[in-house]
């Protein structure tokens, strides 16, 4: 198989103009130029059915019907975008969260751990990157009492990495009301 | 061979087949330009009932109900709160309505759905299991929590669920971890007026975003309990924020009534609370805040 270019040509196919112009921003940020479906893209991205023939895979965003190489959620970040176009041109298949994750369901998952104020804090500087000393500098405590309940979240969440700390506990908890 | 007459076997073989072909005609296959997406319940004369999550986005379909008659149908209202739709039909089918049932638990049931490759498909299961009421993480208020033990496709979600005597459980739809659930016809028929008349449910609103916490102990004896909701975001121009509430603070009581799970907030928040004022009892600082919002009608969308 042929290596993926690190510079794709993407044609962004969406009827909507303001859409079009964000998503044509977003595919040239991470570094792919974006052409005309006419001309010979190697990926397409789209919210809607393709009428043109063309033998370039599609990445579909949002819930579009139809038989697409690649699918990514409405609010996809442009990491995920730029992943996905790399990976359809790539031949592979590209599903986003699997939809039972989002299936209809209760407000709360009863058996969750309930975390305490500070972890909550500390869970949110995590999710923003922040290292243990950087998030005790924003907290104001000190970089041992951070690496203490860094552990603590760990333990309540079951987590083995900051990242599904992060995605454990404050993906899940959070209830707009 | 047994005796036809005699076999319970064949019996209540003939008699699910039997109440197959009575539930047919309220089956309703649910096409988005010419592909079949997701099933649906002629719940009225031309009203089709289907679960929201299964038709995101879409205004416009064609209905095919189990006895072949076709409908072009519109999105009436959608309420993610309980999770139904409503279609209404261009045409008047007529449907024999049905006795709506209460769930018994371990009872047979039958749930029927459109299995996209032209007729009405069929399931077989009992009621697994039966709670009390719950809210969704939308805020709706689901009347009781039937769980089906079955499986099912996500084209077959929305259609009727029967009960062994025929009567009407309610909708069926997935829920987390792809167990079927029912939403139960006495939810479907106290959403459905608001849906047909304006298109939307209202619920209360306080424009917070929630998250239970543990007290510190330092804070549980002032708030008198050891779990709250901390405040994780304040929506711009929403009740809260007027009431002068920030982030960061923790709810624990609203309306004189100690929370500590959203679903207790949700509880006070139904349409009948929009305009209503409603005292937060919150923790800052350590201390003890009490703050008035007017609950707000949740905005669309």
């Amino acid at each position: 198989m042929s290596e993926v270019p690190s510079r794709l040509r993407v044609a962004v196919a969406v009827s909507d103009a303001t859409a079009r112009c964000r998503l044509a921003a977003l595919v040239a940020r991470s570094g792919h130029e974006v052409v005309e479906l006419t001309d010979a893209p190697e990926a397409i991205l789209t919210d809607d059915a393709i009428d043109e023939m063309t033998s370039a895979p599609a990445v579909a965003i949002g819930p579009v019907a139809g038989d697409f190489a690649g699918r990514v959620p409405p609010d996809a970040t442009p990491q995920q975008i730029d992943a996905a176009l790399r990976a359809v041109v790539a031949g592979l298949t590209v599903r986003g969260p699997s939809p039972q994750h989002r299936n209809f369901g209760p407000m709360v998952e009863e058996a969750w751990p309930v975390l305490t104020p500070r972890e909550i804090e500390v869970l949110a500087a995590l999710r923003d990157g922040l290292s243990n000393k950087a998030a005790a500098r924003r907290l104001g405590i000190s970089p041992h009492t951070v690496k203490f309940h860094v552990e603590a979240l760990f333990k309540k969440l079951g987590a083995t990495s900051r990242a599904e700390a992060v995605a454990k506990g404050l993906r899940r908890q959070i209830v707009e009301i | 061979m047994p005796e036809a007459a005699q076999d319970p076997l064949i019996g209540l073989s003939d008699a699910l087949v039997e109440r197959t072909k009575r539930a047919q005609s309220l089956v309703a296959r649910i096409e988005v330009e010419g592909r079949p997406i997701c099933s649906g319940t002629l719940w009225r004369k031309d009203v089709v009932v289907a679960a929201d999550q299964g038709f995101a986005h879409v205004d416009a379909a064609e209905v095919v109900l189990g006895d072949g008659s076709r409908f072009a149908a519109q999105t009436a209202g959608r309420d993610p709160g309980t999770n139904v739709l409503a279609l209404k039909l261009d045409g008047t089918p007529d449907p024999t309505p049905l006795p709506t049932a209460e769930p018994d638990l371990g009872a047979l049931v039958l749930a029927f759905g459109a299995d996209g490759d032209g007729g009405i498909s069929v399931r077989l299961g009992v009621i697994h299991s039966v709670g009390p009421t719950w809210h969704s993480r939308a805020g709706g208020r689901i009347d009781r929590r039937i769980v089906l033990d079955m499986t099912m496709s996500r084209r077959e979600e929305g259609g009727p669920v029967h009960d062994a005597g025929g009567g009407l459980l309610g909708m069926s739809t997935l829920g987390p971890r792809r167990r079927v659930l029912v939403i139960p016809a006495t939810t479907v028929e106290s959403v459905l007026e608001p849906l047909l008349s304006k298109g939307r449910v209202e619920r209360g609103w306080l424009g917070l975003a929630l998250q239970p916490v543990q007290l510190p102990e330092a804070m549980r004896a002032g708030a008198g309990q050891s779990r709250g909701l901390m405040i994780m975001g304040v929506a711009k121009d929403g009740p809260a924020e007027q009431a002068g509430v920030l982030a960061g603070d923790i709810l624990v009581a609203l309306a004189g009534e100690s929370v500590s799970r959203p679903s207790t907030v949700a509880q006070r928040l139904g349409p009948e609370a929009i305009g209503q004022p409603v005292e937060l009892r919150l923790l800052r600082a350590g201390k003890i805040l009490l703050l008035t919002a007017i609950v707000a009608g949740r905005p669309s969308g």
